[in-house]
């Protein structure tokens, strides 16, 4: 078990750094993440499948601007983790996953605070004109990032697997379908929250038109997506360039 | 023709002090631009990271080091895909700020940044969060929730290609056009014709995912005089799929009106065990 924790404590450290050091290339994302679980907890499959499910869930919560979203790293990687661990379904994973990203949330704010100190450190060093030293600040931040995303997850698998298959095992049955209508209705706080970002009253028809020819002609994503591209292509060559824009827009 | 000549001196000189291999770490660095974020100056210090091997190159002096090293750890936030264009800009502005130096205005290089970053993330967030990301897990998430390791993978390339692409070329457009670039498509309303046009493509994707991924059904059946009638059913004659519809419309409006993620996320999970109970879900 402890070289379990150990792979998950290193890829929730991964997960973590991907927005910080390596530009948010989005392996952050439950989506990959469930898989990564999978495969070192030796169940590949259902790893896929509960990543899918939690990226369904969490599709809106992204951090943009200057707010610490919920840790849907940690919150994924547990919960599919726990999910393969006490051999139960994607309800029992999003049961759990969602009050850990929430409290891991908790832990990326603490860091956040503390590197504080090092900019004010950094201040100090660029007085100095020490360059060395600043990027010693730099990395000495990166570092507690590590550290959050290695630790919580590297102590969940090792302390938590029995006290959470205790805590699975004595669910009654009601619950678990409830969670299940939950987890079904859970994307839609994700659509809305990028709604949020992007909805506007002039954009409307255009989500019920997705939305249409999802539902009415039963295209997939794929589908809809290219036309979708045609139609944002063309509303582009027919806008007026310069004098009439603010008639349209 | 004489001064077409020295303006020509200039930027050959120009290459000569910032070449492509430095620019090239700054793109490489500007990956780093979130590893020290913190609550006071958000990514200041990952800029400066990423700017210092410009700046080493720049100020072999110690006193005009540090006043640059100072420069660049004031507030910064921008989405970080989008950086790079501003880290162009900056160097190609504390180039000319060292070779004319003590004519060049130094506090306008960070006047550039800070009119940079709140334009650039607003056009940055709806693009690489509000569609490249909407339409790649999208895609990933119809084929991952099969079993199929294919989402995971096309998620990642559908998504990356356009970001490195974007951070890589933004480094140099920034660094050669950075200026002039911004302004000419700012003049002609190009930028808003795009992330408008954007906005329309993510907003397509997204009503097609409220009508395919989000299950929400209802097993009452109201009995009126002895005949069963099975809401569902006359729910779906209605319009397929309008409890989604309407209940992602719902969550937007909370959202709207402020209420809190988390407050909404334990209330989803108590309506779905309430409703089961209840038998209404």
């Amino acid at each position: 078990m402890i070289l379990e924790a150990i792979l998950i404590g290193l890829l929730g450290a991964i997960g973590i750094l991907d927005g910080r050091i390596f530009g948010q290339m989005m392996f952050e994302r439950p989506l990959v993440m469930g898989p990564l679980v999978g495969i070192v907890l030796g169940d590949f499959t259902t790893g896929i499948i509960v990543g899918a499910t939690l990226e369904l869930v969490w599709m809106g919560i992204v951090g943009v601007g200057s707010a610490t979203p919920p840790d849907v790293t940690t919150g994924g990687i547990l919960g599919t983790a726990f999910a393969i661990m006490t051999d139960s379904g994607a309800e029992v994973a999003l049961a759990l996953a969602v009050p850990i990203a929430i409290l891991a949330q908790s832990l990326g704010i603490l860091v956040r605070t503390i590197n504080t100190s090092f900019i004010h450190r950094a201040d100090k060093y660029a007085e100095e004109g020490n360059a060395r030293k600043i990027v010693l600040m730099h990395w000495l931040a990166v570092g507690l990032f590590f550290l959050n995303g290695f630790v919580p997850n590297f102590l969940g698998i090792l302390l938590g697997s029995e006290v959470v298959e205790g805590i699975v095992n004595a669910i009654p049955q009601t619950i678990t379908e409830g969670l299940q209508v939950a987890a079904n209705m859970f994307p839609a706080l994700g659509f809305a929250l990028l709604l949020q970002m992007t909805f506007t009253k002039k954009l409307s028809p255009f989500y019920f038109l997705g939305f249409g020819l999802a539902v009415f002609f039963g295209l997939d994503i794929t589908p809809v997506a290219v036309i979708g591209a045609i139609i944002a292509v063309v509303i582009y060559q027919l806008m007026p360039t310069d004098k009439d824009k603010e008639v349209l827009l | 023709m004489e001064e077409q000549q020295i303006n020509h001196q200039v930027s050959a000189d120009q290459d000569q002090i910032v070449d492509k291999k430095t620019l090239r770490r700054v793109f490489w660095r500007s990956f780093h631009l979130q590893g020290s974020f913190n609550y006071e100056r958000m990514q200041a210090l990952g800029y400066l990271y990423a700017m210092i091997p410009i700046l080493l190159k720049l100020y072999p002096k110690k006193s005009d080091l540090a006043a640059a090293l100072k420069r660049h750890l004031e507030f910064f936030n921008t989405t970080p895909a989008v950086s790079s264009f501003v880290m162009g800009i900056s160097t190609a502005m504390e180039e000319k700020n060292a070779r004319e130096k003590g004519v060049f205005d130094s506090s306008s290089i960070n006047a550039i940044k800070v009119a940079l970053m709140g334009p650039l993330a607003g056009i940055g967030d709806s693009f690489f969060w509000g569609t490249f990301r909407v339409i790649a897990a999208g895609i990933g998430i119809s084929l991952a929730s099969q079993g199929n390791i294919l989402g995971a993978i096309l998620f990642l390339v559908l998504y990356n290609i356009p970001h490195f692409f974007l951070r890589y070329k933004g480094t140099f457009w920034g660094y050669n056009q950075g200026t002039t670039l911004l302004s000419s498509l700012y003049e002609k309303g190009n930028m808003e014709k795009v992330s408008y046009c954007a906005g329309i493509l993510g907003l397509i994707v997204i009503g097609a995912m409220t009508g395919t991924l989000v299950q929400f059904t209802t097993p009452l059946e109201i009995s009126i005089q002895g005949a069963t009638v099975n809401l569902q059913e006359t729910l779906d004659q209605i319009m397929p799929n309008i409890l989604p519809l309407g209940l992602t419309l719902l969550l937007f409006l909370m959202l709207k009106k402020g209420v809190k993620v988390n407050y909404i996320m334990i209330g989803i999970i108590a309506v779905g065990i309430l409703g089961k109970w209840a038998g209404i879900l």
